[in-house]
């Protein structure tokens, strides 16, 4: 149960919003990251929480591209395929994948540790080509820096190349 | 109201009209003849304008609106007939075309599909669509629904009107774009209030009934226009028969008293008279068992045998029950028949068990017998008031009046009712209320005099009223009083804020309508509470105020008529009193014969009388007292003492199954007449099929039983029956659209503020006792199903999809503390008895309460007591002190 | 030096700023905010907007100071402030920078505005993935909250504003408006039906402005410098101030670029951003993001003004220029923005919902080599038919890939036909496209 893992979380959420329902996708987000993916029993429950019937969370839940309502790998890779990222090559990093993991599009490898999904524009098309793993933004991706990153995910579960605070071009450095 | 008497005028490809401010283009339209093609548009719902196929020129307006969107406004020039407008209609109907398969052939919507007669009216030719076709995974929806994602067009009229008018919101649009299907929750088949509205509102065939699938196309069918019989609702449905099978009912004209809405009974139950253990001939009982006879000899049996009896006991060893299921003209009959045939006053109907106690208090209070407001005055009203109704299970279109008033019109709704809010697969009123008590029935009383103590204490008494009846308002005023708020609080659990809070919501209504519902007026005291809840719309002026009133619902299809036909023992047609000498002045000249003087038994005087041996005789036409009544009564005992018990019925029930002789009565699908609805409103019942084996119509059986016994009642078809009861009974000349609601009668309230409200003022101004529960015990109550209606239902193959046996609702604080589950066995007892049954962990049972559902419970009525009012003499018998114990 | 002055970034340039609290403080920040609030009366911060000529940055350009003069006079009870911050249109990617670089600069927006239209609660819904920013701007806001300028009693004054941070979940739907309230109130993103507009019911059914983040973002300078001195940037009366253009695809320096308003494409392109980056000449630009027509060579002396852009058949739009090279292929590149379309319709409108499947799958067949030379009067058709016939629009903007690059460069789409035509074979449907 979501409530009694979270229950100060669920109480800060539902503080910020003078109705009731306005507090569905952050807590679908919980769910999501309490399971790695949104099931049926949590949407029942947060039903529950907000006063909704379990299909008005369904169609919530199925309309947003960032809920899961299957399990995905335990690392989403999220590749932009969006026009912007075409053109500088977000399609060799597909092709990347499936040569590295054997995976396609929607594709899970088998050791249960990647998915790939190639997804539509997340707003970075001036560092493209560009991938989401999980919550962080990877850019300007080479075939060397995707290599470490994979590697770094394997070993550490995250990586030193993923993107802080955005800026590009960058500003000057400080002396 | 002075919103509705505004108006815009402007004009409709060139004619010009004047409509209400707030009137939608394509509804002017309408009223001018053109009917603008649309999907998603649909009057009962908030324009979504997501197909677009409405669109419409509008001088000045740069590009095409929609209009179902748009409000006509002065002025305004909208041209639907011209080259643009055509083209954009071919186009959106082209892109709807797209991804709809071409299965019309065997499409259950095939001949009544929009899409197919836009498609006819716009496209001759072949689709330019020359791509793969969308298609989705079929998937089980439910055995009563069947749905077909690949033919829908997204209107999303079935979600919105689930949500919007039925509140259950039990549909999800649920994927994005192109692909998004219309599913409901949960890895089992559908799980809602089956209204059946998704099936009626869809455009085209994607969502149907199961029932009929695949079975009929609408040109072969035969349709009769008739009135639903589960409930006091009275609710316009359309049969749809082939040959002399019943195939579908919808009201999908969106006619009568229910504007095309339905609940489960009305759109799923149709079967129930269709059962294969109807009774289709008459039976004698002989040598003990009941055997097969003709016509003839049943009838010459029972004449043969009321003339001995008669000859040897006198008219009132007789006595006479009949159901509010049947139509005016056999419920006038019946009681012709009881006074004059037989003549003795022992006549009693259903509406005894509790719609009498709603009635008589009218009567009393504000001299009519029907309501003073209409279905209208609901859906307008700004206050409404619920105690005890459980209405989305017992008056379900009622209810749905209650939700638009409160969806649609931000009404406030008050609730005073056994019910706590919850989500769940059905709706649930009190999720809409503004203030709700969640009482347990036996509190009902408590809470309303709360109430009257918080309206009189607050000072919300109406001057007029303290002006000319200041006796009357002063013993009000000094009688609650004498109740102590923490007594009040002690009983219901709500503090004198609440009450006062609830109070001032209620004084300050300008329409103020109160509802009384079966739960309240069936439990012990119901006749009291209902004058309480009468002198609270009195003192705080609602009573006679435009669009107030009181409105007690009915239970059954004709409760109301029962009463305005005379069939109960205190009443003559037209719910005069039996002791009203220029009422049965009047009745002796229209019959042409003295009526009996003696005062008739009810109903369960009527069974001590057989008890006693007194009454040797019984006439019951569709009751089945010994199934409806706990043992205690001694019923069947009573009844198996009889000499004579003639029962007219459609199933062999645990009554007929005692008689003596069993008629096969014709069901209301197969027979002609009236029906008056819980609001008095008169509405015609017609025949769908011939009445099924050699079964009759029960005005028939009697007008035959009549002559046989040699003082005829003869008449040649119910409409005979109706010209005779128009002729000494008001309000049944000519059955227009709505009722004509009576006025309350100064005269009447007059004489109550000044004498009438002395009779048992003590008791009711009383707090019942507050009981104490004792440990692991709860109150069991009888409660209506939505998926039944009394027994008869119980034969239904699509309600016994949907509910197939009665479970123990529990509330899951009680269900945890006896260690129970949903699914587990339980096993109920007290001192009269015990009864085992399966539990259903229910949230929305209020602590301390359990509901077992009427319709099968059968066996649990040894558990219950009975209490007759003083009175009305209505028998209470549906709650009940039981331990709960887990078992196996 | 830049060439031109800047407003919005200018912090951010400046090297070791990090967008704390500090920082913001040190480089003149809140200042606009101590200036005006419990001090000028909001109707006057209202006509302070409306003189600047700020027109909004989220795509529509609709002058923000008019926008907040829809919402009802001496309406009692609540009204709502939201920051679009869903940033979701294809070759758009200043508002994350404005957010995660200096996040103090947008909520000292967002509280000025609050103040000038009376809401005590906004919320900043910024797109799902935007996991970072989101915690930046909760950062911020904390910040903000124990500096007094966030929260019930704003500098001591009793004037309250709430900002909440509402991530949104993965819709491009939802960076319009009225499908951004319906986001917000937890239901799918469906833009409403219009009127009534969100200025009157808006989220929760109050009164309710919604603004994009470069717009707020701008509201403290334009307190601080004054109504004129912005009116003077850029090309007045109509296109003033700057613009944070994101430049994108085959050029040099890729990157965000804030310019006034009213330089042409030439010098962004081939100044800001170091032009082409091979020896390939431009062969066509998207103005203002994937909503906007193509543009051609022939173009890029057209000033980046609303007015200008518009009138050369395209729209300023979000301000994402991506430019493409001599070589690209248009009809896959039209493609490619048709899949995104397809995949972003939110389904309410049949002609959008049917219209993006069918206009896919068209466009997939005719790169395929498998297109009929009908097939392009029939694209052009359901072009038509699709614009303008929703109620949000986002059906303009599905359609304007195929019907600029039709306009434009319609050989290439008859070479596709004719050599399916010469192949003479009905190809199968390609496997595995994404």
């Amino acid at each position: 149960m979501l409530i009694e893992k979270y229950k100060s979380d669920i109480e800060s959420i539902l503080s910020r919003y003078p109705v009731k329902r306005s507090a569905l996708i952050p807590l679908l987000y919980l769910a999501q990251r309490d399971e790695g993916f949104v099931s049926e029993a949590a949407m029942k429950e947060i039903a529950v929480l907000l006063r909704l019937t379990p299909p008005q969370v369904y169609e919530t839940a199925t309309f947003y591209t960032m809920l899961n309502l299957k399990r995905v790998g335990k690392f989403h890779l999220q590749v932009c395929k969006s026009l912007m990222c075409a053109l500088a090559g977000s399609d060799t990093v597909i092709g990347w994948v499936k040569t590295k993991l054997g995976i396609g599009p929607g594709e899970t490898t088998a050791d249960g540790l990647f998915t790939l999904s190639a997804v539509e524009c997340l707003a970075a098309c001036g560092t493209a080509p560009m991938m989401q793993a999980n919550e962080d933004y990877y850019e300007r991706l080479t075939e060397e820096t995707f290599d470490r990153i994979l590697a770094d995910l394997k070993k550490d579960g995250t990586s030193s190349l993923k993107s802080g605070p955005f800026m590009w071009p960058e500003a000057p450095k400080a002396q | 109201m002075a919103e509705s008497a505004e108006t815009v005028r402007l004009t409709i490809d060139g004619i010009p009209i004047s409509v209400p401010k707030g009137t939608l283009v394509i509804e002017a339209a309408r009223r001018v003849g053109v009917m603008v093609p649309h999907f998603c548009y649909h009057p009962k719902l908030k324009p979504d304008a997501n197909c677009r196929m409405c669109l419409v020129e509008v001088e000045k307006m740069p590009k095409l609106q929609t209009s179902c969107s748009t409000v006509a406004t002065e002025g305004m020039a909208v041209r639907t007939a011209t080259t643009v407008v055509h083209d954009a209609h071919k186009s959106v109907l082209e892109f709807i075309l797209a991804n709809h398969p071409l299965d019309c052939p065997v499409c259950d919507q095939g001949g009544k599909c929009d899409l197919q007669d836009f498609s006819h009216e716009y496209t001759a030719t072949a689709s330019r669509f020359a791509e793969t076709k969308r298609i989705f995974q079929k998937e089980y929806f439910s055995p009563l629904i069947e749905t077909q994602m690949n033919r829908c067009v997204q209107c999303l009229r079935c979600v919105r009107y689930c949500d919007e008018v039925m509140d259950v919101k039990a549909l999800a649009p649920v994927g994005r774009g192109t692909m998004t299907e219309i599913k409901h929750f949960g890895a089992h088949p559908l799980d809602c209030e089956f209204c059946g509205g998704c099936v009626q509102i869809c455009p085209v065939g994607a969502i149907t009934s199961r029932l009929s699938m695949y079975e009929y196309r609408p040109w072969m069918l035969k349709r009769a226009d008739t009135v639903c019989n589960f409930c006091g609702d009275g609710c316009q449905i359309t049969v749809q028969t082939k040959d002399q099978e019943l195939i579908e009912v919808n009201s999908a004209q969106g006619a009568g008293r229910n504007n095309g809405d339905l609940c489960a009974r009305g759109f799923f139950g149709f079967h129930a008279t269709s059962h294969p253990s109807r009774v289709t001939h008459p039976l004698i009982r002989r040598n003990g068992a009941l055997v097969e006879a003709t016509w003839e000899e049943a009838l010459e049996f029972v004449a043969e045998q009321t003339k001995r009896l008669k000859l040897a006991h006198g008219p009132h060893a007789f006595g006479g029950l009949i159901s509010g299921r049947c139509t005016n003209e056999e419920l006038y009959l019946f009681q012709k028949f009881m006074r004059l045939t037989i003549g003795t006053n022992n006549l009693d109907s259903s509406a005894r068990y509790g719609h009498v106690n709603g009635v008589r208090a009218m009567r009393l209070v504000q001299g009519t017998h029907r309501w003073t407001v209409t279905f209208e005055d609901i859906t307008q009203a700004d206050v409404l008031l619920l105690v005890g109704t459980n209405i989305t299970e017992a008056n379900p279109i009622t209810g749905l009046k209650v939700k638009e008033a409160v969806k649609k019109h931000e009404a406030t709704l008050l609730t005073i009712e056994a019910i706590q809010p919850a989500i769940g697969t059905i709706s649930n009123i009190t999720n809409l209320s503004q203030q709700h008590f969640c009482v347990a029935p036996s509190q009902f009383h408590a809470a309303v005099l709360g109430l009257l103590k918080a309206v009189i204490e607050e000072n919300h008494i109406d001057s007029t009223i303290r002006q000319r009846a200041s006796d009357y308002v002063s013993a009000v005023s000094q009688a609650v009083q004498q109740l102590a708020w923490d007594n009040l609080a002690l009983s219901t659990g709500i503090s004198r804020e609440s009450f006062a809070h609830m109070a001032a919501s209620l004084a300050g209504g300008r329409r103020v309508v109160v509802l009384a519902g079966q739960t309240l007026l069936r439990s012990q005291g119901g006749y009291g509470i209902c004058l309480n809840l009468l002198d609270l719309l009195l003192l705080s002026g609602k009573l006679t105020a435009q669009g107030c009133g009181f409105a007690p619902l009915a239970e059954e299809n004709n409760d109301q008529g029962t009463v305005e036909m005379g069939a109960v023992a205190e009443l003559l047609p037209g719910a005069v009193d039996l002791t009203d000498q220029d009422a049965r002045a009047q009745m002796t000249r229209a019959w042409k014969e003295e009526l009996p003087l003696a005062a008739g038994a009810t109903l369960i005087e009527m069974i001590d009388r057989a008890q006693a041996g007194t009454i040797k005789s019984l006439f019951v036409i569709g009751e089945n007292p010994v199934g409806s009544l706990p043992p205690q009564t001694r019923v069947k005992e009573a009844l198996g003492k009889l000499e004579l018990l003639v029962c007219q019925e459609l199933f062999l029930t645990e009554t007929a199954a005692l008689a003596h002789v069993v008629l096969p009565a014709a069901s209301a699908m197969e027979k002609a007449g009236t029906f008056t609805n819980t609001e008095g409103h008169v509405q015609v019942v017609r025949p769908a099929i011939d009445p099924v084996g050699d079964s009759r119509p029960d005005w028939e059986i009697l007008s035959a039983l009549s002559v046989f016994i040699g003082a005829p009642l003869e008449y040649g078809d119910a409409k005979e029956i109706l010209k005779e009861i128009r002729a000494v009974i008001p309000g049944y000349g000519s059955l227009g659209p709505s009722p004509i609601p009576p006025a309350v009668d100064h005269a009447a309230v007059n004489r109550y503020v000044t004498e009438g409200y002395r009779h048992g003022f003590a008791t009711r101004y009383t707090l019942p006792a507050h009981a104490v529960r004792p440990e692991g015990t709860v109150q069991l109550g009888l409660v209506q199903s939505l998926f039944h209606s009394g027994k008869l239902s119980t034969h239904s193959k699509g309600l016994l999809q949907i509910e197939p046996s009665g479970f123990l609702q529990m509330n899951p604080v009680d269900a945890a503390r006896c260690a129970i589950g949903t699914g587990d066995r339980a096993r109920l007892s007290n001192s009269r008895g015990e009864f085992t049954t399966t539990v259903k962990v229910f949230d929305r049972v209020p602590e301390g309460l359990a509901w077992l559902p009427d319709h099968f419970a059968q066996n649990a009525l040894r558990l219950f007591d009975c209490v007759i009012d003083p009175d009305t003499k209505v028998p209470s018998c549906r709650t009940a002190s039981v331990s709960v114990m887990k078992t196996t | 030096m830049p060439k031109h002055e800047l407003i919005l970034l200018k912090n951010m340039m400046q090297p070791g700023y990090t967008g704390s609290l500090q920082d913001y403080e040190r480089a003149g920040g809140y200042q606009a905010l101590r200036k005006i609030v419990g001090k000028v009366p909001p109707p006057e911060v209202t006509a302070t907007v409306l003189k600047s000529g700020l027109r909004g940055r989220g795509g529509a350009g609709f002058p923000t100071g008019v926008k907040w003069g829809f919402l009802p006079k001496g309406y009692q009870g609540p009204r709502y402030l939201c920051c679009n911050a869903d940033e979701s249109e294809p070759g758009t990617f200043k508002d994350r920078q404005l957010i995660e670089r200096d996040p103090h600069q947008l909520l000292e927006g967002i509280v000025l505005a609050c103040y000038a239209i009376g809401a005590e609660s906004a919320y900043i819904y910024i797109r799902g993935e935007f996991v970072l920013g989101a915690r930046i701007l909760e950062q911020a806001i904390a910040e903000a909250r124990t500096a007094g300028y966030i929260g019930t009693n704003i500098l001591g004054t009793g004037i309250t504003a709430n900002v909440w941070v509402h991530r949104g979940a993965g819709a491009y739907i939802c960076g319009e408006e009225t499908a951004l309230l319906e986001s917000l109130e937890g239901k799918r993103g469906l833009p409403r039906v219009k009127p009534p507009f969100p200025a009157t019911h808006g989220l929760y059914s109050k009164p309710t402005v919604v603004n994009n983040v470069e717009t707020l973002a701008n509201l403290p300078h334009i307190i601080s410098r004054g109504p004129e001195w912005f009116a003077s940037i850029g090309s007045p009366p109509k296109s003033t101030g700057t613009r944070v253009f994101c430049v994108s695809g085959h050029v040099k320096r890729s990157g965000n670029y804030e310019v006034p308003m009213g330089v042409t494409f030439r010098e962004l392109i081939y100044e800001q951003a170091g032009g082409m980056r091979s020896d390939k000449p431009l062969k066509a630009f998207i103005p203002g993001g994937a909503s906007a027509p193509f543009l051609t060579p022939n173009h890029l002396d057209v000033k980046l003004d609303f007015e200008s852009v518009a009138a050369a058949g395209s729209m300023l739009g979000s301000g994402g220029v991506t430019v493409m090279e001599e070589g690209t292929d248009m009809v896959w590149a039209a493609l490619r923005l048709m899949e995104f379309f397809y995949h972003e319709s939110c389904g309410k409108c049949s002609p959008c919902r049917e219209g993006s499947s069918w206009l896919v799958q068209t466009m997939r067949r005719i790169v395929a080599k498998r297109g009929r030379m009908e097939d392009l009067e029939t694209l052009v058709d359901l072009c038509k038919n699709i614009e303008g016939r929703t109620v949000c629009a986002f059906g303009d903007a599905e359609v304007a890939p195929i019907m600029s690059t039709l306009k434009h460069w319609r050989p290439e789409y008859v070479a596709l036909i004719h050599a399916a035509e010469a192949a003479n074979l009905i190809m199968p449907e390609p496997a595995g496209r994404l």
